[in-house]
């Protein structure tokens, strides 16, 4: 047994592996503006939507309130940028100070909104984020409301390649880090938080504190994909903490897989992916002009047909079909060895 | 006083729009747990084929049942294809809810034109009475009635009724009622349907009062919907409507007083009742 997982291991390992060398080769090969540039937003909205997985399928919460953090990340980054001079040391520090708002904000946002049970926390947190949105759109000195601003981003980044190569390395190392994080102990309370909250309490865990810990580590990668995202536009509006933010990476997370990272991967590529080829298609059919039903028909498919998300289900036609092999090990039937030999 | 007076009826008559919509919403959300981010689908093809027979037919009555036939007809085929394979599970539901709200609000723009329609109220309820310095708008005054009587009769009927009590006790154990030989899959059904055609009476009424409709209407009242629920106290109409009239009032005193926080109120509310009181303003009538 401890061969074979071994095996398998290296065998994900090599899977990746080779997606990687993909990804990198990727702008050299194929010399396609419009696809890097799909491809770098694919990548912030992975990044956003592990983040979202974070709470979802790890720690089993519905937060309708994520954008919140996201827009933080995007205007601690246009604002820094703004005033100071646009290089990437301004760009690094804007990045920190996005993450530690977000961090205190989402520590409160968690102490306050996590005592309660799913329907009210969904609630309570779409208000706070509501909230905040309001502010962003009054508070029109700093943020310029709904009108937004554009900002210069640093002069490295105006080399589209350079920027998709620092994306793709966030990507890897936030994919990585958080690996590391749910399988930690740590992780694998919240799991324990998400299978039984009751449960867990009883066995001396104090559930609020691990749920807050989720919050805090999600809202903080949240707020780096903002910043990423609010350099890759170079501009920065209010629509960068409305619903349709959380809605995005919601969808995303449950399309590519609740409670695996490579999930939200997954979905943040169909989504952007069909994104892209429906509205492309919409130009050039008439048919096509209200892609968004099209769209809507792949959600309702998607349920039908990958219930657990298609990353979910791979797996279980994996292990379905790993357990049907064992058995036949077990149990080898005479035909079975004949063949064998 | 004449502007509290004044203040007070504008909010009443929005919050009773809001407890309209809200309805429909704590019956299937409320009541049947379930998150159907397609309510606001329902509430603008309400509207919409609820004011398409209104200006075909010139009577305001027969947009109305209009819009009920078309609630309970989407309302059937929503909950026999998409609703049914999700009960209790969350995730899912938000999902496919999601893609049916897109469908519909779409589905609006290839049937009816993607532009805004007007609507004007109808002439036995346009105009306005005066009292003293107070004007009494009509149609307002109206809404306010439709939506007491949508109250009484569903409060009764929830409460009072043996239906009322099977609804009850499915939402509490389905297996039990099934047991004692109760098809609840109907009274599923037939709940579902019903949820759906108070969204369409809503969304009908909505129409003159605003003066004009559009597809995008749907998902920001559905949000204000969802936020009244939760206030009231899941599953409660006392809930709903005490939590609907006081989002309405607080919108049209705000709106006079603090037009700057006017945006924030419902939020603000919202947050304030859920910090005090997690389990909302009344009791689940669940138990």
């Amino acid at each position: 047994m401890g061969m074979k997982t071994t095996n398998l291991v290296s065998k994900y390992h090599i899977f990746f592996f080779v997606i990687l060398i993909f990804l990198i080769a990727f702008p050299f090969v194929a010399d396609s503006r419009t696809l890097t540039i799909l491809f770098t937003q694919i990548f912030i909205f992975a990044i956003l939507a592990m983040s979202y997985d974070l709470l979802l399928g790890y720690t089993g919460i519905v937060s309708f309130g994520h954008a919140m953090f996201f827009g933080i990340g995007a205007y601690a980054t246009a604002i820094l940028l703004n005033t100071f001079e646009p290089t990437i040391g301004v760009f690094i520090g804007s990045m920190i100070v996005g993450i530690l708002l977000s961090a205190i904000v989402s520590f409160f946002v968690g102490l306050l909104t996590l005592r309660l049970k799913s329907h009210f926390f969904a609630m309570l947190t779409l208000a706070i984020s509501g909230l905040l949105l309001v502010v962003a759109e009054k508070w029109r000195t700093v943020t310029k409301g709904n009108d937004g601003f554009t900002f210069r981003a640093p002069d490295i980044f105006k080399d589209r390649i350079v920027f998709y190569f620092c994306v793709l390395a966030c990507l890897v190392i936030v994919f990585l880090l958080l690996r590391r994080f749910v399988a930690s102990p740590l992780g694998k309370v919240l799991i324990a938080v998400r299978e039984n909250e009751q449960r867990t309490r009883s066995l001396g865990f104090k559930t609020l504190h691990y749920k807050v810990i989720s919050s805090v580590v999600a809202g903080v990668v949240a707020s780096l994909a903002g910043s990423l995202y609010a350099v890759s536009l170079r501009f920065v509006n209010t629509s960068v903490m409305t619903m349709d933010i959380t809605l995005d990476a919601l969808l995303m997370t449950i399309i590519g897989g609740v409670g695996t990272l490579v999930g939200p991967i997954v979905g943040s590529v169909v989504i952007e992916f069909a994104q892209h080829y429906l509205s492309g298609l919409a130009r050039e059919f008439p048919i096509f002009e209200r892609w968004i039903i099209f769209f809507g028909i792949i959600y309702i498919l998607a349920v039908v047909f990958f219930p657990k998300g298609i990353v979910g289900s791979i797996q279980m036609q994996i292990s379905k079909w790993k357990s049907k092999k064992e058995v036949r090990k077990t149990f080898a039937l005479p035909e079975d060895k004949e063949r064998a030999s | 006083m004449d502007l509290i007076i004044s203040l007070v009826i504008n909010g009443l008559a929005t919050g009773m729009l809001i407890f309209l919509l809200a309805a429909g919403l704590t019956l299937i959300f409320g009541l049947m747990d379930v998150l159907n981010f397609a309510h606001g689908g329902l509430f603008v093809w309400g509207a919409y084929t609820g004011v398409f027979t209104y200006t075909l037919t010139e009577s305001f009555l027969i947009g109305i049942v209009a819009a009920i036939l078309t609630g309970m007809i989407l309302g059937f085929l929503m909950e026999k294809l998409i609703i049914t394979p999700v009960y209790g599970n969350h995730v899912q539901q938000i999902l496919i809810t999601l893609g049916s709200m897109l469908v519909l609000q779409e589905m609006i723009k290839v049937a009816f034109g993607p532009n805004a329609i007007p609507v004007s109220v109808p002439d036995y309820l346009a105009g306005s009475w005066e009292l003293g310095e107070v004007i009494l708008i009509k149609y307002r005054l109206f809404i306010i009635i439709v939506g007491l009587i949508v109250f009484g009769i569903f409060h009764y009927i929830l409460t009072r009724t043996k239906i009322g009590l099977i609804v009850r006790a499915g939402v509490m154990n389905k297996e039990m009622v099934q047991a004692l030989g109760i098809n609840i899959k109907k009274v599923f059904l037939f709940v579902f349907m019903t949820g759906a055609a108070l969204a369409a009476i809503g969304g009908m009424l909505m129409a003159p009062y605003s003066g004009s409709i559009y597809a995008e209407m749907g998902m920001e009242f559905a949000i204000l919907g969802f936020i009244v629920v939760v206030i009231g106290g899941m599953g409660s109409f006392s809930g709903s409507l005490f939590a609907a009239v006081l989002v309405g009032l607080a919108g049209s005193f705000m709106a006079y007083y603090v037009p700057s926080l006017s945006l924030a109120v419902n939020m603000i509310l919202m947050a304030i009742v859920l910090i005090f009181r997690p389990q909302g303003l009344f009791k689940m009538a669940k138990g």
